[in-house]
């Protein structure tokens, strides 16, 4: 089976600075991979290469076949990519609605005088749209913030929303960057049991960056490693668990060798 | 009092309002418009002709700087550029009004892809400089190109006859202008909830995350400059007609300024904010001239002769007083009175 994605010696350098170095793997239909690594490994700048929002200086990524050089930032969620930030970047001023309406922007076709006339295509387009976008409200559970301005939300809150408007997207990979950071257990165990349900029910692949060991090791197929911009190490959770070059990167050398701690717990530690 | 929204289909959730009650007043106030021209005193009329052309402009303007958050500081040129379209369509080359309008329209809309394709990188100040210059540069290219627009001359306009009506009297020219506001209105509101007005607002709050859902910016950011530019040039021949002459002078940069007043007194990118910001902005003078009335005959007499600079100094003070004390605008204001309306005697 072809891989949906697959990196082929990826970089990318910032003038002098090597953010990326050849990097390399698959990414299978219907899995979810994780990608760890120590702060400033390199794995955001990865992720917004297969995003489409920086282009790799070398390598090839290659998504259902296609040679992502050859599509435009803006066809990207077309195409079936879809992403949230690290740092949300939701529309703030916009309801919790508007902003998951956005998601479907891919999906719609009317021009500026359609829109202006708003009937026959566009009074369907829009209501099959807002008919989409209650669904995915209901299945991320957030009916009653439904009409909330987003800059009023909890922080927990405008994640999900941010989750809801990459789903509405509809696309075939999800890229997550760093959901469940700073959520406490709860929120951190909703949207575990959301990303298993996004691959379970919806049927889509799942790519995230997580610095949360127990979600990692939990919901992950497989996992891949990056520090200081080169991929060290990847497979299952299992193997990720014990593989000594892993372990080197998270505690240094002479842990590498101890293999005293689970990663689960110097995982979190390495955090702080 | 309503205590929920309990819509039973999903097309009863796009309407443009749910609430019976603002199309019974919104109705009520249309018929009180039309009724107007026929009631109202020849300068109230002027006044009110004059309230429902900038209300276009400024429409024109929230697209591109309200709802894109792009700054325009020469939206005046796309206004100057109906105005001739207009007046040479007509005027010298004989066409019907209706193609005037057209003209304008198209004219001011290919006007802003010639200013909008180099700009479409640049934001913020550098923006506002750029649209500047282009507004300055109008006006030379005008005054230079006698041949076609009869330079510093200008052109005199007649009221136009559209499909047999004749608009010559105040009262049926006010409704001319009644009639396109109430069309653009609806146009506005329909852009702003569609895919373009959220794709729009999408730029304007984050464009990398609008770019990661599929807005092309280029594309997007062109679409607003047209937008933009279309409705203000046909407020441009609106004015122009209601000037019955088009010269460079009839069209100062202090235009551009009013329409950035109207914007922010009103309440940045939304559609009712700047029919009140319109109606505040156009009405302040008089009221500000009305209360110098009583000051004394002196001080009329001052507003009188610089009536040019007093105003600009208004739209100022006025700019100042909202960005520091109420940033949100008229329109927040009527959000506030709305919710104590509904909630009193709680605060909440």
């Amino acid at each position: 089976m072809t891989p949906l994605l697959h990196l082929q010696s990826v970089s990318k350098q910032f003038r002098g600075l090597t953010a990326v170095s050849e990097v390399g793997f698959d990414v299978n239909a219907g899995e979810i991979c994780s990608v760890i690594g120590p702060n400033g490994a390199g794995k955001t700048t990865l992720f917004n290469m297969i995003s489409g929002v920086l282009r790799p200086n070398a390598g090839t990524i290659t998504f259902g076949g296609q040679d992502l050089a050859r599509v435009k930032p803006s066809r990207f969620a077309a195409i079936g990519i879809g992403r949230t930030f690290q740092n949300l970047a939701l529309f703030k001023h916009g309801t919790v609605v508007e902003n998951i309406l956005v998601g479907r922007h891919v999906h719609l076709r009317s021009s500026v005088l359609e829109a202006a006339w708003f009937f026959g295509r566009t009074r369907r387009e829009e209501i099959a749209a807002r008919q989409r976008v209650e669904e995915i409200i209901d299945f991320l559970e957030i009916e009653h913030i439904r009409d909330a301005v987003v800059g009023t939300l909890s922080y927990g809150q405008q994640k999900r929303v941010e989750l809801g408007r990459a789903l509405a997207c509809e696309p075939k990979l999800l890229l997550l960057d760093e959901m469940v950071s700073g959520m406490n257990l709860e929120e951190t165990e909703d949207i575990a049991r959301f990303i298993l349900d996004i691959r379970d029910e919806l049927g889509i692949t799942v790519l995230m960056i997580e610095h949360d060991m127990r979600i990692v090791m939990d919901i992950s197929d497989r996992v891949q490693v990056l520090n200081f911009g080169r991929r060290i190490a990847g497979g299952t959770p299992a193997e990720i668990r014990n593989d000594p070059a892993v372990l080197d990167a998270y505690l240094g050398r002479s842990a590498g060798q101890a293999q005293a701690q689970p990663v689960e717990q110097q995982g979190a530690a390495a955090d702080a | 009092m309503r205590s929920g929204d309990f819509k039973e289909t999903y097309s009863g959730l796009i309407v443009l309002s749910d609430s019976t009650w603002v199309w019974i007043w919104s109705a009520l106030l249309a018929a009180a418009l039309v009724c107007a021209p026929f009631v109202l005193n020849a300068y109230a009329l002027s006044l009110l002709t004059l309230v429902l052309i900038t209300l276009i402009g400024a429409l024109g303007l929230n697209i591109l700087t309200g709802l894109t958050g792009l700054i325009s500081l020469g939206h005046v040129g796309f206004l100057v550029v109906g105005a001739y379209a207009y007046a040479i369509a007509v005027t010298k080359h004989g066409l019907p009004p209706l193609a005037g309008f057209a003209a304008s329209g198209l004219v001011a809309a290919l006007a802003s892809v010639i200013v909008g394709v180099p700009s479409l990188r640049l934001r913020g100040l550098y923006l506002a400089i750029t649209t500047l210059a282009f507004s300055f540069i109008i006006n030379n290219v005008i005054l230079e190109a006698a041949a076609v627009t009869d330079g510093a001359r200008g052109i005199s306009v007649l009221r136009p006859t559209i499909l047999g009506i004749d608009f010559d009297s105040d009262a049926a020219f006010a409704l001319l202008c009644l009639a396109v506001t109430v069309l653009t209105l609806f146009a506005c509101l329909n852009i702003r909830r569609s895919r373009i007005g959220r794709a729009l607002v999408a730029i304007r709050d984050n464009d990398t995350a609008a770019r990661t859902m599929g807005v092309n910016l280029v594309t997007f950011k062109l679409y607003a400059f047209v937008t933009s530019a279309f409705i203000t040039g046909i407020a441009g021949a609106l004015l122009g007609i209601y000037l019955s002459f088009v010269s460079v002078e009839g069209f100062p940069f202090l235009l551009s300024i009013e329409a950035l007043a109207i914007l922010i007194v009103g309440g940045l990118g939304s559609v009712l904010g700047v029919v009140l910001g319109t109606v505040f902005i156009i009405l302040l003078p008089e009221v500000v001239q009305t209360v110098l009335h009583f000051a004394g005959s002196g001080v009329e007499a001052l507003f009188a002769n610089g009536v040019h600079e007093l105003k600009a100094m208004l739209y100022g003070v006025v700019i100042i007083l909202f960005l520091r004390f109420e940033p949100r605008g008229l329109v927040g204001i009527w959000h506030d009175v709305k919710r104590l309306w509904v909630h009193w005697p709680l605060r909440f």
